[in-house]
């Protein structure tokens, strides 16, 4: 068996919905971590969609599958002395403690940070919150949409006729998690250096700060908010070749005119092969279609006179663009286009994804055992030459208590 | 201060634009010394991108080192002005790399390949060298060559299809989300893991971070329910299975919000009990009686109808009044903020100090994201703002490379330190 990056270090988590894909991280690198669960599970175990095969029970969800592979569980009810007690003593048989839950509910059961480490001074303990240890919001309620909400993001998304749109898969916790991860093994190679410990405190809405891409130094700089503008985007208007535009079975989004790849001519040579270029090769369109990149466009919009003799015929172009693109698969368009480096993606669905060339390629997947029968997963965000990543079966509830309870004896 | 974990651990970090240089950026803050290599053959684009710092008289400042949206990712780095299209500005990199503990890339393996800056190259100069490449679409395979950056890579990994509303197109999420935290941080964590490794063992490695694959994996459970169930997934905008009403909520318009009025609440109420307690701090106890709306399924079959429900409760309050009363009773609540509320108008996070303030030369004091993970002994910080292009060319080429001030000037002559 190959090495793991983080063989030999302990961590035991406390973790629900917003640290859990954190301590995925860290087991999947090799840690060995313990997972502590009340008894009926957390709330990810209780969260659709569930695994066919198995059912829907408290081993088969795969919200709770994609946050927690490779580690072990331990079902003890923190609500007892007595688990209290079993927690305390797990807990100091680790390099690290990783919890979620909201500020001060392990202070009140004798495991909070600074209870600990009067144990063991070594101890890194991660904390993953909506808004952290301190602050005048640290006992908000928080849930992965008001993080998104409080965070920034979602303010930028969506068009302006909507609600501002939230972005899928519990972004906030993923956000929080990644940088919990960061900040986690930081902490650790100090205290592999000194035997210093320390807590690690993650606020999901300061995680998700670095997301709001310029919109913070929008403001900081020239008092503006960026505010969200949908289909659109950042352009100032409609520019041929951008935007998302219908296939055969699906959508890609073409950015043709970025500074990037090959300019807009090979789009038009491309539906020139086609047949499909219609009065693209006639004046006005001509003339424009050979020269529109990001110059042409900065001094479009800064040149009225340019601009009226050059825009009204954007929309024709763009329609004739969309013509073409109706009758390409949305896979042809993607790979096609790349080949030719044009900047074109595919707007993937799960469909897609589960077939996409190049994660199939690659070996992407994994299979993990789903009770008697398997499935595929998903495959890992890294790969690391000498020490890989291997991703096993999440684990059922409490399938570890009694071998984990009787090596702390 | 105290020594900060990453100190005498050197960078040597050849990436651009956004995913690559915010892993150097947390590297960092931490204590690493990273060494951005740039060029003005190929410069970074975030230097010439939106938004530039400003003159007093409201006219945008100009040059190469005045944006916002590079210098946020850069802090504390060291810049050297190295031309990788010569061959002794290759011979100058991978001396560079031989003193370096990490190096760091986001470039396509095409232009790693042009560059000389493959794993093999430099595992043969330095074996300890944890070597990290975070290309689109991975070092090997059909695509590896495809185009793009985090405006494609949200499409191409489900993000579009998966987020919005359903009625809407996949028009995307308003932001290349990927290169801000997900993919740096992923690479962050694979190299100190690989950095631990080294430290136990002495081996160095390589980490290649596809950034399809990091996404993917982050994409909670679309991609798992395809592969498992066959269950095609899509957007169901801002809904959520354990919650109803779960969404963002109009409330009364507040002229001082910049840019646009509007103002909204993002609530996830979870059970009858929050149900209940939320109709009757909003005003409409007589709500919870409703048949509609009396069980999480029953809301959950009639969201629409709840949802303008709210929405009707809602608009005629300040957002932040909302937040209050619904927090008071433990429901999650939060105000849509946009960055001129997190900047000024969230006391939480003035009280928290997140944002790092750094005087810098040409744009002045200038706000920087802070590191998310707050260590409470060895807290990261910057030592400086974002660096001048070029700033510490001849620095780094006579401190660290070693090279002389006769060598220098004929390189610098050479054009080959651009």
């Amino acid at each position: 068996m190959a090495a793991r990056a983080l063989d030999g270090l302990r961590i035991v988590e406390f973790t629900d919905e917003v640290g859990s894909y954190c301590g995925r991280l860290l087991a999947d690198l090799g840690a060995d971590v313990i997972k502590v669960e009340p008894p009926d599970g957390g709330r990810q175990r209780h969260t659709p969609p569930f695994i066919d095969v198995l059912g829907e029970n408290v081993d088969s969800s795969l919200a709770f599958w994609v946050h927690n592979t490779s580690k072990k569980s331990v079902v003890l009810d923190l609500n007892t002395g007595g688990g209290q007690e079993t927690a305390r003593r797990l807990a100091l048989s680790a390099d690290v403690v990783l919890e979620d839950y909201p500020v001060g509910y392990l202070v009140a059961r004798g495991l909070g940070f600074e209870a600990l480490r009067g144990f063991k001074p070594s101890l890194v303990y991660t904390s993953v919150t909506g808004f952290g240890q301190t602050g005048p919001h640290s006992g908000y309620a928080y849930s992965d949409i008001v993080g998104q909400a409080m965070g920034g993001i979602m303010t930028l998304a969506g068009e302006m006729a909507d609600p501002p749109n939230m972005i899928y898969g519990n972004q906030a916790n993923i956000s929080a998690s990644i940088h919990a991860a960061q900040g986690t093994l930081i902490a650790v190679l100090h205290a592999d250096a000194t035997g210093e410990g320390q807590l690690v405190d993650v606020s999901a809405q300061e995680a998700l700060s670095m997301n709001q891409e310029t919109a913070m130094q929008t403001w900081d700089l020239q008092k503006r908010n960026r505010v969200r503008t949908g289909s659109v985007g950042l352009l100032p208007f409609p520019i041929p070749g951008s935007g998302v535009v219908k296939c055969l079975d699906g959508f890609v989004l073409l950015f043709v005119i970025a500074p990037a790849g090959k300019d807009f001519p090979e789009l038009i040579a491309w539906m020139q092969e086609r047949g499909m270029a219609e009065d693209l090769g006639q004046e006005p369109y001509a003339s424009i279609c050979a020269n529109l990149n990001m110059t042409l466009l900065t001094r479009v919009t800064g040149d009225p006179t340019a601009a009226a003799s050059i825009v009204p015929s954007f929309a024709h172009i763009q329609e004739v663009i969309e013509r073409f693109f109706a009758t390409l698969t949305a896979k042809d368009a993607y790979e096609q286009g790349q080949g030719r480096q044009l900047l074109v993606g595919v707007v993937s669905t799960p469909r897609d994804l589960a077939n996409n060339t190049q994660l199939r390629e690659r070996n992407w997947f994994v299979t993990l055992p789903a009770g008697n029968a398997t499935i595929e997963f998903p495959g890992g965000p890294y790969r690391l030459s000498e020490t890989p990543v291997a991703i096993g079966r999440p684990p059922n509830l409490g399938e570890h208590t009694n071998e984990i309870l009787a090596s702390l004896r | 201060m105290s020594k900060l974990p990453l100190e005498g651990i050197r960078v040597a970090d050849f990436s651009w634009f956004g995913a690559g240089p915010i892993a150097g950026n947390t590297l960092s803050v931490f204590g690493a010394e990273v060494i951005r290599v740039e060029s003005e053959a190929k410069i970074d684009g975030l230097r010439r991108g939106h938004p530039f710092a400003m003159n007093g008289d409201g006219s945008f400042k100009s040059g190469f080192n005045v944006s916002g949206y590079f210098n946020n990712f850069n802090a504390s780095k060291l810049s050297m002005q190295l031309n990788l299209n010569t061959e002794k500005g290759q011979e100058i990199g991978l001396r560079m790399i031989e003193k370096s503990d990490i190096f760091l890339t986001n470039f396509t393996p095409r232009v790693v390949e042009k560059w000389n800056l493959g794993y093999e190259k430099l595992r043969a100069v330095n074996p300890r060298i944890i070597a990290a490449y975070a290309p689109m679409q991975g070092m090997e395979g059909p695509h590896r060559d495809f185009l793009g950056f985090g405006a494609v890579l949200t499409p191409v990994t489900g993000l579009s299809e998966m987020s919005g509303f359903p009625e809407r197109g996949p028009i995307g999420i308003g932001t290349n989300y990927p290169d801000y935290v997900v993919n740096p941080g992923h690479t962050v964590t694979a190299i100190l893991a690989a950095l631990r490794y080294r430290n136990r063992t002495g081996i160095g490695q390589m980490v290649e971070l596809p950034q399809i694959e990091s996404v993917v994996n982050a994409l909670g459970t679309a991609v798992a329910d395809q592969l498992a169930n066959g269950h095609t997934q899509t957007r169901t905008g801002n809904r959520n299975p354990m919650a109803a009403p779960h969404g963002a909520f109009r409330c009364a318009d507040d002229p001082e919000s910049v840019g646009s009025p509007d103002r909204w609440v993002a609530i996830a109420c979870n059970g009858d009990a929050q149900w209940r307690t939320l109709c009757g701090l909003l005003g409409h106890e007589d709500a919870a009686n409703d048949v509609r709306f009396g069980s999480h399924a029953a809301r959950r079959q009639n969201e629409d109808a709840l949802e303008s429900l709210i929405g009707g409760w809602t608009r005629e309050r300040k957002a932040e009044e909302v937040m209050a009363i619904v927090q008071s009773a433990g429901i999650p609540c939060g105000v849509v903020q946009n960055a001129q509320d997190i900047l000024d108008r969230d006391q939480h996070m003035r009280e928290r100090g997140y944002y790092q303030y750094i005087d810098h030369p040409e744009t002045g004091r200038a706000a920087y994201d802070g590191p998310a993970a707050r260590l409470s002994e060895t807290p990261g910080y910057f030592r400086g703002g974002a660096p001048l292009l070029g700033e510490h060319t001849m620095d780094v080429c006579e401190r660290v490379i070693g090279l002389s001030m006769d060598e220098i000037a004929d390189l610098l002559a050479e054009g080959v330190l651009v």
